[in-house]
């Protein structure tokens, strides 16, 4: 931003300058021309009226020279000669070469001698003498001196000094100004990332200019909404759950007088299934405020503790016992999220595979199955909560895709995540990842 | 008084929840089951039967208007040893154990099977009776062993280091059996009895499979353990101290 000013300025002095330079290159070529033609038209007149050259001070004296008097290689100085011919022409002078050199001012110039002490340093700094030899018709030339105006190295040198005092004109107060405003509006974006409804934070202090200001003030009221929402959503939730967990236990109480033992079974797995849903429901509802800490967990050993109730209950669900993995994490929901998996794993598969790989960075629990799996272009949709997919899933397996989701909120709160994919040879991988600190 | 004709072998229950459409279903299921069941709707009530009745043992719901049900079983540890069941709304582990704490036998989560807490109350009066008194006291805390800590509360192991290694629920039932009766000969049976409520079945190897589970994870050397010992003759012992902490 600051830099960008920056630039931006020193462009437009830039552009300045070139302008500047320019006009001065023209007074400076008008300048130097005037005196020299009409000097030159004048010494043509009197050479063509047999009149003798010369007078005037010895500064600039005319002279008629058989020779150039500069010397081959000279520097010249192409846009005066061109300006010279051009005038020359114009007052109605003939001439075959016009030459010109600059020199500089020597400080033993006998000339120097007339001239006051501070006009011979302002010389000497920046004059210098343009010589201009004009080669007439017959070859004689005609050569006099005038002043020169030589450098525009000073020029640059003001370049640079105006643009710093621009700058400390300029963008001190503007970088001061844009501190001001992007303390607040840093401290703003971190607290705006940072935000996480179940940690209390203070609210972020109102400083910087009225607007921004307004705007700290704006989000400071947003998150206590946001909280508020959420408390509310959990509180919902939470209610949901012990309201139908009541008439869910007198219903499993009362199928008992269910005569027929198929019948009063599968009731009973009705109200289990509701019941796993009401749990997961209420986890999610915790999941924002979760009551323990993370610890140091032996994850090969949490595998192992879920797998082996599954094996409990007398389901298949293969797990090599593998070596002590230590992660840091809540194990409870952990053991849900692996738990929902594997349930899913088996619903759709009848039977799991469960695979604990680490790297150095990650670990990555795989749980795979082989059930139909999941179109391609779904895979996404499944961790939606309340998504079942009916055209590959069986219907009569029933379940909401509820378990996913939780199961997936889960491992993201644990900074971690949950990948599915399409296994070779049908069925699927659920793989959670997560880091290892 | 009231209760001498029923001091036979009809145990008498005391049923406390405030919720009929539970209450009532599951007093008649109880009583099909061959208990005589007393029915009680807040806490006050079942204060008077439990003055009125010789009651064997108590289920009483946690979550009640009023009185609630820790509050009631801290009473009826208080007052004698009428083992008592608890019935809990809520997945939180916390009522379990503050009810576990308070000196409840157990608990079964709501919505239960029926059968499931019959069972229940089967074995605890089983207990009640061999026992003569209570003999299963409230175990819940730490239990501190060879390095390892066992949390009843999260169920779980934490080693020296402080890394918890989960358990599952078998292992963690058998390791808290055996962390409870150290040194004590515990038979295949009684373990059984101990961490699932039921009888050994013929060639139940499921203790003898969990034991080895856990002495994978417990002992320095599995092959020759040092901790979970196999007494000659059927059954296991802890050979360690256990401090509770």
């Amino acid at each position: 931003m600051a830099l960008l000013i920056a630039v931006a300025l020193f462009l437009a002095q830039a552009i300045n300058f070139c302008l500047l330079l320019q006009e001065r290159r023209q007074a400076r070529l008008d300048q130097a021309t005037g005196p020299a033609v009409t000097r030159i038209v004048d010494a043509d007149e009197r050479i063509a009226a047999g009149k003798k050259i010369g007078g005037g001070g010895s500064w600039s004296r005319t002279r008629v020279l058989a020779a150039s008097p500069i010397p081959a290689g000279a520097e010249r100085l192409g846009d005066i000669e061109q300006a010279l011919r051009a005038a020359l022409t114009d007052a109605g002078v003939k001439v075959n070469r016009i030459e010109t050199q600059v020199l500089p001012i020597s400080p033993n110039d006998p000339r120097l001698r007339y001239v006051s002490q501070s006009r011979i340093e302002r010389l000497l700094r920046a004059g210098a003498e343009l010589v201009v030899a004009v080669q007439r018709p017959d070859g004689q030339w005609i050569a006099l001196n005038i002043g020169w105006t030589r450098s525009d190295s000073t020029i640059l040198w003001r370049l640079f000094a105006q643009t710093a005092i621009l700058y400390g004109v300029v963008l001190v107060p503007l970088l001061w100004a844009g501190r001001r405003i992007s303390r607040p509006l840093r401290r703003l974006a971190t607290a705006a990332r940072d935000f996480h409804p179940s940690t209390a934070t203070e609210p972020i202090v109102e400083s910087g200019p009225q607007d921004v200001r307004d705007v700290i003030v704006a989000f400071n009221a947003l998150r206590l909404r946001v909280t508020a929402m959420l408390e509310e959503k959990d509180r919902m939730l939470g209610a949901i759950g012990h309201d139908l967990r009541t008439p869910l236990a007198a219903l499993r109480v009362r199928i008992e007088s269910v005569e027929d033992d198929t019948d009063r079974a599968k009731m009973a797995d009705t109200i289990a299934e509701m019941n796993r849903t009401l749990d997961d429901i209420l986890s999610l509802a915790r999941l924002g405020r979760p009551s323990e800490p993370p610890t140091e967990v032996d994850l090969a050993a949490l595998v192992d503790a879920v797998v082996e109730d599954f094996r409990d209950l007398g389901h298949s669900v293969g797990f090599e016992e593998a070596d002590r993995l230590q992660v840091r994490l809540r194990p409870s929901p952990m053991r849900r999220a692996l738990r929902n998996l594997i349930e899913n794993a088996l619903k759709y598969g009848k039977s799991a595979e469960v695979t604990l790989t680490a790297t150095p960075r990650e670990v990555v629990i795989a749980v795979c199955d082989r059930g139909p799996g999941i179109p391609a272009d779904r895979l996404g949709d499944v961790f939606e909560a309340f998504t079942r997919l009916e055209t590959s899933r069986n219907k009569e397996t029933g379940g909401i895709g509820l378990g996913l989701a939780l199961a997936r909120a889960i491992v993201r709160e644990a900074g971690g995540d949950i990948a599915l994919e399409n296994r070779d040879g049908g069925g699927l991988i659920a793989r959670i990842t997560l880091a290892r600190h | 008084m009231l209760n001498t004709d029923t001091m036979g072998d009809t145990p008498h229950l005391l049923l406390v929840d405030d919720e009929r459409s539970i209450r009532e279903p599951l007093a008649q299921f109880l009583t099909r089951q061959g208990f005589r069941v007393t029915q009680a709707g807040d806490a006050e009530g079942a204060r008077a039967r439990m003055t009125a009745y010789a009651i064997d043992l108590v289920i009483l719901d946690i979550m009640m208007p009023g009185e609630d049900g820790l509050s009631l079983t801290r009473h009826i540890r208080e007052s004698g040893e009428i083992p008592v069941i608890l019935l809990t709304a809520r997945t939180e582990e916390t009522d379990r154990i503050v009810g576990l704490e308070m000196g409840a036998d157990d608990y079964v989560v709501k919505p239960f099977s029926p059968r499931e807490l019959a069972a229940r109350v089967k074995v605890i009066l089983r207990r009640a009776a061999a026992g003569g008194v209570r003999q299963h006291a409230p175990e819940s805390g730490s239990f501190a062993f060879a390095g390892w800590v066992l949390k009843s509360g999260e169920r779980t192991l934490v080693d020296r280091d402080g890394v918890s290694v989960p358990l599952s629920t078998g292992e963690y039932n058998l390791l808290h059996a055996l962390v409870t009766r150290p040194r004590q000969v515990l038979t295949r049976d009684q373990l059984l009895d101990l961490t699932q409520g039921r009888e050994a079945a013929a060639f139940d190897r499921a203790i003898d499979n969990q034991v080895s589970r856990l002495r994978r994870k417990i002992e320095a050397d599995p092959k020759a353990p040092d901790l979970i010992k196999t007494v000659w003759g059927g059954g296991y012992t802890l050979a360690a101290e256990v401090t509770r902490l």
